[in-house]
């Protein structure tokens, strides 16, 4: 029965969190674009900027009301569903997220609906709002992350005396924990990458149509830097993060490798099958020397500690976390080979008009899903890979729940699917009718 | 340096500010939505309703997710215990603020007609779950739940939609049509004004009626005046309340070409009427009903010497903030809104 509603619970939070980032990495990787095209148009007076900023922030609006309040799930479900989590760890946890409260989304909301309802009539108001608002969802990232990186490595507290809870101890080292940079970096690399290929796509889409070239042509220009800059710095920061890793979680990262024997000069396999119930890898083939220890370590020598040696009742399920890892790189590399193709297309012609450009833009609109996909399994490495701990090595999964009965947890979950099922279908009918439309956009 | 007992004290006081704070602040962009089902007689007509919120709904309700933030901050085993008695009532708010955030934030997005219908009734029916269950949980925190020795929720689901609640229920929706009403009457012109100020003028004498009944209610429960007996100067709190909303009511008849004056007499009367019923609460938030020793007390709950230091300069410093570009924005957008804008 606690089995159940673990489960369930796990899974009520999994939908809602993911549903909820959906909306969050295009709303922080576009918002600060829309605010570059706005402060751009205040200083320019240019048309073209203005154009730029009214087409790109309606898509950002959009983005932003679904976003805005798809994330009210998880606070209140700290409460409904993880209550006992919410009394362990609501002295270090709920700090940050009442400072995220009080210093981010006041300024986010606020400053959206000046800029929403703001004319251009009134460029410098408009500008300095959206600025605000991009800051502002910048900031939240560094609360909510902070908060995360607290679950991963749990720092600058004590242990109450009955160990009930965690107590506040070190507010600074809190807040400066090393794993939530890690984090942070990488999160909002990711967003940027995301936002830029969402630029790419859809600049693709009008330029095929040769709709609106010149607009079009900027902001493709635009998506293809920051595109090429994230692709890169992605993987060279993710590397270090996973340094970081293994010396903080070595489970987790034993399991992102799907390493069973423990050891020093690992290969990385290429072809690597895990399986949790046999805890070895069923086939494992084409092995690189040393990258394996180098990848986790930093050390081609470097030693690793097998999962064979970690008591299964501390291991996490090793398969989800080791397929949506090698996933997540396997994209990554392919988005440094769309993103060198973009920029050698964009300086052989700027124009965009070659067969081979053509090509290139149809494929890109069809990638759109991949950087979503990305991140997603980012996360699911993140927060699958921690377990079976809610709190890495304090706190576990299972003992973090309410006791609600299952069939209220059903019954809210069934009623949320519904309603996430429609909302998508809305959100996208209303993103594609105002990609389509272009930059014909009514201000309030 | 403030002392432990102290904090926790300043910490409930600012506990029911930060609520009080939030049931005004989105009184009127929830009224405004509820009375959006049936008041304008066209989509030009919601559309003005809509604009008469639209650039501050947003900032107004982030006051609801400081004050869970703040309660889970303050004190994490009351918000804990507070989600998960009231599990399904949170969820119905939770579905609520989605429908109402994604309908009022997209109505002017399309001109399909049958789409902008789905919005208008999405965001009138958003804006009644959220204020419906607003109501409700209130009202049972105001009479106790029924919570044993263990911190554990004896009753049934149903047993937290009782009349009493219901009551409540159907009080905080004239509250908020009130705001709503005045609000919308304020900023916009032609018959839409018209039509709110004269269904402002009914409300606020309903929300009289309601109120009377409800808060004789409350005093012949067991327990609810426990701290007005021992203070009785608290009796000053209800009594401002009472004095707000005949002056609303006053207002709203006889001054009805500026309803301003009347919506701000209504901010005031919500603000003390909540006020009226968490001062009960001290110092349990989540009083039992089967005895008071049950309830979950502030000082069980409370978090740590250190994390209510913090939290307390951070609110001292942050909340005047928040509050002057809040209403600095209301400076941002003065004119009134005509029809067919």
């Amino acid at each position: 029965m606690i089995e159940d509603i673990v489960l369930l619970s796990r899974l009520q939070f999994a939908i809602t969190v993911f549903f909820h980032f959906i909306f969050v990495p295009l709303t922080i990787g576009i918002g600060i674009i829309v605010a570059s095209f706005e402060v751009k148009y205040w200083k320019t007076r240019q048309e073209k900027w203005k154009k730029l900023a009214q087409f790109w922030g309606n898509l950002f609006k959009i983005n932003f009301a679904f976003g805005i309040v798809t994330g009210f799930a998880m606070t209140f479900q700290f409460g409904t569903n993880w209550g006992r989590y919410a009394e362990f760890m609501g002295d270090v946890f709920a700090s940050p997220l009442a400072l995220e409260a009080l210093i981010a989304f006041f300024l986010e909301a606020t400053f959206f609906g000046i800029w929403l309802f703001t004319s251009h009539r009134k460029p410098a108001l408009k500008a300095i709002s959206m600025v605000l608002v991009s800051i502002g969802t910048m900031i939240s990232a560094v609360w909510i992350i902070t908060a995360n990186a607290f679950m991963q490595h749990p720092v600058g507290y004590t242990l109450a005396e009955d160990g009930s809870r965690v107590i506040l101890t070190d507010f600074v080292a809190l807040i400066t924990n090393p794993y939530m940079f890690y984090m942070l970096i990488h999160t909002l690399l990711a967003c940027f990458l995301l936002g830029a290929f969402f630029m790419i796509a859809v600049s693709g889409y009008h330029l095929l149509k040769k709709s609106n070239v010149d607009i079009y042509r900027t902001s493709m220009k635009i998506g293809i830097c920051v595109l090429i800059i994230t692709a890169l710095l992605l993987p060279a920061q993710g590397m270090l993060y996973g340094h970081f890793v293994s010396q903080v979680q070595p489970v987790k990262a034993s399991a992102m490798e799907s390493v069973w024997e423990s050891g020093s000069e690992l290969p990385l396999y290429l072809i690597a099958f895990p399986s949790d119930s046999q805890e070895r890898n069923l086939v494992q083939a084409i092995g690189i020397p040393y990258l394996g220890s180098f990848l986790l370590t930093g050390d081609p020598r470097g030693e690793v500690t097998g999962l064979n040696d970690v008591d299964p009742a501390d291991r996490p399920p090793v398969a989800i976390t080791f397929y949506s890892f090698r996933i997540m790189l396997l994209l990554g590399v392919l988005f440094i080979l769309q993103a060198l193709a973009g920029l050698y297309l964009l300086r052989k012609d700027p124009s965009m008009e070659s067969p081979k450009a053509r090509k290139y833009m149809k494929l890109m609109i069809c990638s759109i899903p991949l950087p979503y996909v990305a991140i997603m399994l980012g996360w699911v490495v993140a927060e699958v890979g921690r377990q079976p701990w809610i709190v890495y090595g304090l706190f576990r999964t299972s003992d973090a729940i309410s006791t609600v009965p299952a069939i209220q947890i059903i019954f809210s979950m069934g009623l949320l699917i519904l309603f996430y099922l429609l909302l998508f279908c809305l959100f996208l009918y209303l993103l594609r009718k105002a990609i389509i439309a272009g930059p014909v956009v009514k201000e309030y | 340096m403030l002392n432990y007992e102290l904090l926790i004290n300043i910490w409930f006081v600012l506990w029911c500010v930060i609520w009080a704070i939030y049931l005004v602040a989105d009184s009127f962009p929830l009224g405004a939505g509820m009375l959006a089902a049936f008041l304008p007689k066209n989509m030009a007509q919601t559309i003005q309703a809509a604009k008469s919120v639209g650039p501050f709904w947003g900032g107004n309700q982030v006051w609801i997710i400081l004050a869970a933030g703040g309660t889970f901050a303050a004190f994490p085993l009351i918000f804990s215990k507070m989600f998960t008695f009231l599990y399904i009532p949170m969820m119905l708010l939770l579905i609520g603020i989605i429908m109402r955030g994604v309908c009022i934030e997209l109505i002017y997005q399309d001109e399909n007609r049958e789409l902008q219908k789905i919005f208008r009734y999405g965001w009138a029916i958003g804006s009644l779950i959220i204020t419906a269950v607003l109501g409700v949980a209130f009202s049972n925190f105001f009479r106790g739940l029924v919570i044993n020795a263990n911190y554990v929720y004896e009753g049934t689901l149903l047993g937290l939609f009782n009349p009493h609640a219901l009551l409540g229920a159907l009080l905080f929706v004239l509250f908020f049509l009130t705001s709503g009403a005045l609000w919308v009457a304020h900023k916009t012109s032609g018959e839409l004004s018209v039509k709110c100020k004269s269904l402002a003028k009914k409300t606020s004498i309903g929300v009289a009626v309601a109120a009377l009944i409800y808060i004789i209610g409350l005093f012949n429960t067991d327990g609810f005046a426990v701290n007005y007996n021992a203070y009785p100067i608290l009796y000053a709190i209800p009594l401002i309340a009472v004095i707000f909303a005949l002056a609303c009511i006053v207002l709203a008849v006889k001054k009805s070409n500026r309803p301003f004056f009347a919506f701000l007499a209504n901010l005031g009367t919500i603000f003390f009427g909540a006020a009226t019923g968490v001062v009960t609460l001290y110092p349990h938030i989540l009083k039992s009903s089967i005895n008071p020793e049950y309830g979950v007390s502030i000082f069980d709950a409370a978090s740590s010497e250190l994390t209510l230091t913090l939290m307390f300069y951070a609110a001292l410093v942050f909340v005047p903030i928040v509050l002057i570009y809040q209403l600095w924005s209301y400076t941002k957008f003065k004119e009134k809104i005509p029809e067919n804008a």
